[in-house]
């Protein structure tokens, strides 16, 4: 272990010196986070929380409250924005972060083309990572990503926003709120109005060719099948937004434990009454044995071909207002034009 | 090797092995085959007529017996059902040998894949599978869990048996504990650098739902081959019980009787890890009942554990389905209740004798 | 056997003792300027050295004085802390092997975070105690339940504590991956996180969280060297000695205990420092307590220090939890001693 450690920097020699500094350090770690020295990077935007205490004016911070209570000062036009998973907002206000989100095997994919040169960062938002973006406005989607005193650590890096659970389960909430937050409220409205009329359009289409039909969206991950909600996610979709019928497993699936995508066997698959099935494939070499079995080949839109195969990369797993869009795409091109 | 071992040492040792302590009771033996096989044959039809989708109880005798590929209830009961009974048994079976061999062999009456390293060493492998090929056919998933297995089974055995008083009971426990350790530490950093935390704990909590013919048929050779070296060797175990020495005196060469035991122990518990996840404390639990009902000759013991080890499972994943359906309850999770408290009562009730 | 030899070695042993501290007290502070020089934010010795002396930005202050210091700080602490309840626990069951994880302590305390995350998720801003308060909780439990089942009339069996404890630990793993399976993944993926031992709680408020236990305990532990000293002869020597060996037992017990769990509340699921630190100390400077515990609690310190620093540097950008680098460093080195043990 000592042996990795030479390789880092070899500073034997400022061990000695850091080793006199050891006092300063310990004398000086008390009344250093109030400076408000804006760096380089930031530009001069970066508000300190003393100086945000003023009504909403012009040139000047405004204060809001978020989900936990917080009073958080943001700043007036924020320049650099990180707001890990809630991108498809940020794109959708044509807004660019500095970092997106990601996870060691990927990003969010759909939002590629909009996000090809901004950098990533790591889903679990280390300090130091968040920090070296020297953002001016943080926020964060739900609270238990700022658990015990994570929080204060990252408001000290730059004004954190904490959407809240209750917010982001409606994106047309969480666009809004971020629209407001970053002086775009109307730019949302807009995104949200244009959606609804993309939606209102695509259900009149749909009506026509499959009017009263049923549909279902399964994730199959692991081999194991998930089923998406009905008001979550492409879910939403789906029923709310394009007037596609639940199917009975999708209404049976008890209230109290509704997640965005349930766990369902196979064995409870086999009853899925359904005029059509949108599959996301997230495992396709695994997939293969199980979607080949005679129980999958026996479910009835199954049998009569109406499975529509979404590769991961989809946004079928995601919500807002840009991602719901491309879901309207996907379904129309399988359902209108049969 | 090992029946050739064995019947050197019937020849060597029939008069003497008359005299040592072996208590065995064979009616009450054939007693529990008779009756568990009976129990087995009655689980397995109960266990394939309750499940998620609502299948009426002539239909699924419809199934059985007038097979139909038109119906879609039919194949629900072929497809699903039959596979993950069959499985049921047969890792029951597995895990509950396995643990009565290693206790036989080790003396260690605390012996089980789970708290012998084993279940570890297939999560790490595990793991290690999940991030570097996100998605790979279920027989290779298999095969790195029997490896992560084995190698974890080799350490434990290793070190138990470096120093010079050998295997004794606490030092395998313990090895095992810090190998387990070793592993969990392992496969919690590459769970966590990738994201895949939740993924492995749905693989930990175990369960037979999802197996298929193709797994039955790939698992279902090695495991009747192990079975059946088991049955072989369960004289041999028994003298060992006694102690290497007694064993030695006898005239059995018992580094060579160890030697095939754990592989056959790898095997069994390997097989069976892989294909249903670390299920503990069959093995630990299985055993001691066994042993109280027929008494230490292994020749029953093992026969006896592996119906009553199936039994066990066939009912727990029975109630795995009932008690949160239409979800499952992790099956691992359900049988550690039970196995738990019994541990803790077995390790207790141990006085100093352990040391 | 006569008396000028005798005082010879005592002195030679002083001087060595003293050495051996002061050479972990040097290796603390390499570790500490390496430390401050190990991160994602690539800042060099020089800006270290200029911020240090008040002339770094916002940014470089930010995380030399908010990140890194704090988290340093508590690994040494919390090192120090495991080090020592562990150094006890070894001196009471006279078993090399016993430590806070081996004794199922640690998972006890998760077990308790775990239950609450479950119960209570986290909508509102909770109080930064609660969780290390009911880590304490957790850990003091399950110690006392373990003490139970292992006493019986004629004392505590050195063997069965421990497989107790294994016993134990693997039960609440039992429940733990019940309860793990209903959380939502965001919270999953804390407890995981939490329980692989990542020093998360980078924080001053977390420093002072944990002060008082170490600065309580510690000297109270130092103070109790002589006793720990007779009782490590065991139970008919020191009760031969006059010790009242039930109640001196108790107290280092439970002291042992608050240590192991606030320690725990504060750093997550760190298992094998409680071990290893007891034992080289004890190769280092012998078995007397006096000298035995500083030194424990300084190699734990310097442990835990390291492992933290490896972990932020090893994969970069991701970070591995320093339980998993000392569980990996630990669990051989366990293995070697149980490989060369005689129980």
């Amino acid at each position: 272990m000592f042996a990795l450690k030479r390789n880092k920097s070899g500073s034997t020699k400022l061990a000695m010196a850091g080793l006199a500094a050891l006092m300063v350090i310990l004398s000086a770690c008390g009344d250093n986070n109030a400076g408000n020295a804006a760096n380089s990077t930031a530009g001069s935007t970066t508000a300190p929380s003393a100086e945000a205490t003023a009504a909403p004016s012009q040139g000047e911070a405004k204060t809001v409250t978020d989900a936990m209570g917080h009073q958080v000062s943001i700043p007036v036009n924020p320049q650099r924005v990180l707001a890990s998973y809630l991108e498809d907002h940020l794109v959708t206000l044509g807004v660019k972060p500095v970092a997106q989100w990601s996870v060691p095997n990927g990003i969010q994919e759909y939002l590629s083309p909009e996000l090809k040169e901004v950098p990533t960062i790591s889903y679990d938002l280390p300090l130091e990572a968040v920090t070296s973006f020297a953002p001016d406005l943080i926020i964060v989607d739900s609270e238990s990503a700022v658990q015990n005193g994570l929080y204060d650590q990252y408001n000290k890096i730059a004004p954190t926003y904490v959407l809240g659970d209750a917010v982001n389960k409606d994106w047309r909430k969480a666009l809004t709120t971020i629209g407001d937050l970053l002086g775009k409220s109307a730019e949302a409205a807009q995104a949200i109005k244009d959606y609804d009329q993309k939606a209102a359009e695509a259900k009149e289409k749909l009506a026509s060719v499959a009017g009263g039909q049923s549909a279902a969206a399964l994730w199959l991950v692991q081999k194991n099948f998930y089923l998406v909600d009905e008001t979550r996610a492409s879910g939403e979709v789906l029923y709310k937004d394009l007037g596609l019928a639940s199917p009975n497993l999708v209404t049976e699936i008890p209230a109290d434990q509704r997640a965005t995508w349930n766990p369902i066997s196979l064995e409870k698959l086999s009853e899925l009454k359904a005029d059509h099935i949108f599959l996301v494939n997230s495992d396709k070499s695994d997939s293969s044995e199980i979607l080949n079995s005679a129980t999958w080949k026996s479910i009835p839109a199954v049998k009569a071909g109406h499975v529509y195969e979404l590769s991961s990369n989809s946004t079928w797993l995601y919500s807002g207002a840009t991602a719901d869009s491309k879901t309207i795409d996907d379904i129309l091109k399988f359902l209108v034009k049969q | 090797m090992v029946s050739s071992q064995d019947s050197d040492s019937i020849n060597s040792t029939k008069l003497r092995t008359s005299d040592l302590p072996i208590t065995s009771r064979p009616t009450a033996a054939i007693l529990i085959l008779i009756i568990g096989l009976g129990g087995i044959l009655f689980g397995l039809a109960l266990s394939i007529s309750v499940g998620a989708a609502d299948i009426k109880l002539s239909t699924v005798w419809e199934a059985v017996f007038h097979f139909n590929p038109d119906i879609r209830q039919h194949q629900v009961i072929w497809e699903l059902r039959i596979p993950r009974s069959l499985a049921g048994a047969l890792v029951g079976a597995c895990f509950a040998v396995a643990g009565a061999m290693m206790q036989g062999m080790t003396r260690n009456p605390l012996a089980d894949s789970g708290l012998l390293g084993l279940n570890a060493g297939a999560t790490a492998a595990l793991a290690f599978a999940f991030a570097f090929t996100p998605s790979m056919p279920f027989t290779l998933i298999m095969l790195f869990c029997f490896i992560g297995a084995a190698l974890a089974a080799l350490l434990v055995f290793g070190i138990g048996s470096l120093s010079r008083n050998g295997l004794t009971p606490i030092r395998l426990t313990l090895a095992g504990a810090a190998v387990s350790a070793l592993l969990l530490a392992v496969s919690q950093g590459v769970a966590i650098l990738f994201h895949l935390s939740q993924d492995l704990t749905f693989w930990l909590a175990g369960g037979v739902a999802g197996t298929t013919w193709g797994q039955l048929k790939i698992m279902a050779p090695p495991i009747l081959v192990a079975l059946i070296v088991a049955m072989m060797m369960s004289r041999s175990i028994t003298l060992l019980s006694l102690g290497s020495e007694v064993a030695a005196g006898l005239g059995q060469n018992t580094r060579l009787v160890q030697a095939g035991g754990m592989l056959t122990v790898v095997v069994l518990a390997g097989t069976a890890v892989s294909a249903v996840g670390p299920i503990a404390f069959v093995g630990l639990l299985i055993p001691h009942i066994t042993r109280y009902l027929v008494g230490i000759d292994y020749r029953w013991v093992i026969p006896c554990s592996a119906v009553l080890g199936s039994l066990l499972l066939i009912f727990a994943d029975i109630g795995a389905r009932l008690l949160n359906a239409p979800y499952e309850t992790p099956i691992g999770a359900l049988i550690s209740l039970l196995g738990v408290p019994f541990f803790i009562y077995l390790a207790s009730r141990r006085k100093g004798a352990v040391s | 056997m006569s008396k000028p030899i005798l005082s010879s070695y005592e002195k030679q042993r002083r001087t060595r003792n003293i050495t051996v501290l002061s050479l972990l007290g040097f290796l603390i502070a390499t570790v500490f300027v390496i430390s401050m020089n190990t991160g994602f934010m690539r800042l060099s010795p020089l800006e270290v050295l200029q911020t240090i002396g008040g002339q770094g930005n916002h940014q470089q202050k930010l995380i030399l004085f908010d990140f890194r210091l704090p988290r340093i700080v508590i690994s040494l602490l919390v090192g120090a802390g495991f080090a020592v309840s562990g150094c006890i626990l070894q001196s009471l069951s006279r078993n090399a092997l016993a430590e806070p994880s081996t004794l199922g302590i640690t998972a006890g305390a998760g077990f308790a975070v775990i239950l609450f995350i479950s119960f209570f998720p986290a909508t509102t801003a909770a109080p930064i105690y609660v969780l290390p308060l009911l880590a304490l909780l957790g850990a003091g439990l399950t110690a006392a339940l373990i003490y139970i089942l292992a006493f019986r009339r004629e004392g505590l069996s050195q063997a069965r504590l421990v497989l107790i404890g294994i016993a134990v630990a693997a039960g609440i793993n039992a429940y733990q991956i019940v309860l793990a399976l209903r959380l939502d993944p965001k919270n999953y993926q804390f407890v995981a996180t939490w329980m692989a031992g990542k020093i998360w709680g980078g924080d001053w408020r977390f420093v002072l969280a944990l002060l008082p236990w170490i600065v309580v305990l510690l000297p109270f532990a130092f103070y109790k060297a002589r006793v720990l000293n007779v009782l490590n002869l065991g139970d008919q020597m020191s009760t031969g000695l006059g010790a009242p060996v039930e109640r001196e037992r108790l107290l280092l017990l439970a002291a042992a205990v608050a240590l192991a769990g606030s320690c725990v509340a504060v750093s997550g699921g760190i298992g094998f420092v409680g071990l290893i630190a007891p034992q080289l100390a004890r190769r280092l400077v012998g078995p007397r307590h006096q000298v035995l515990l500083p030194a424990a609690a300084l190699t734990g310190g310097l442990l835990l220090l390291a492992a933290d620093t490896i972990g932020r540097w090893i994969m970069q950008p991701a970070e591995v939890p320093a339980g998993v680098v000392v569980a990996v460093i630990g669990a051989p080195y366990f293995l070697y001693l149980l490989a060369k043990s005689r129980a």
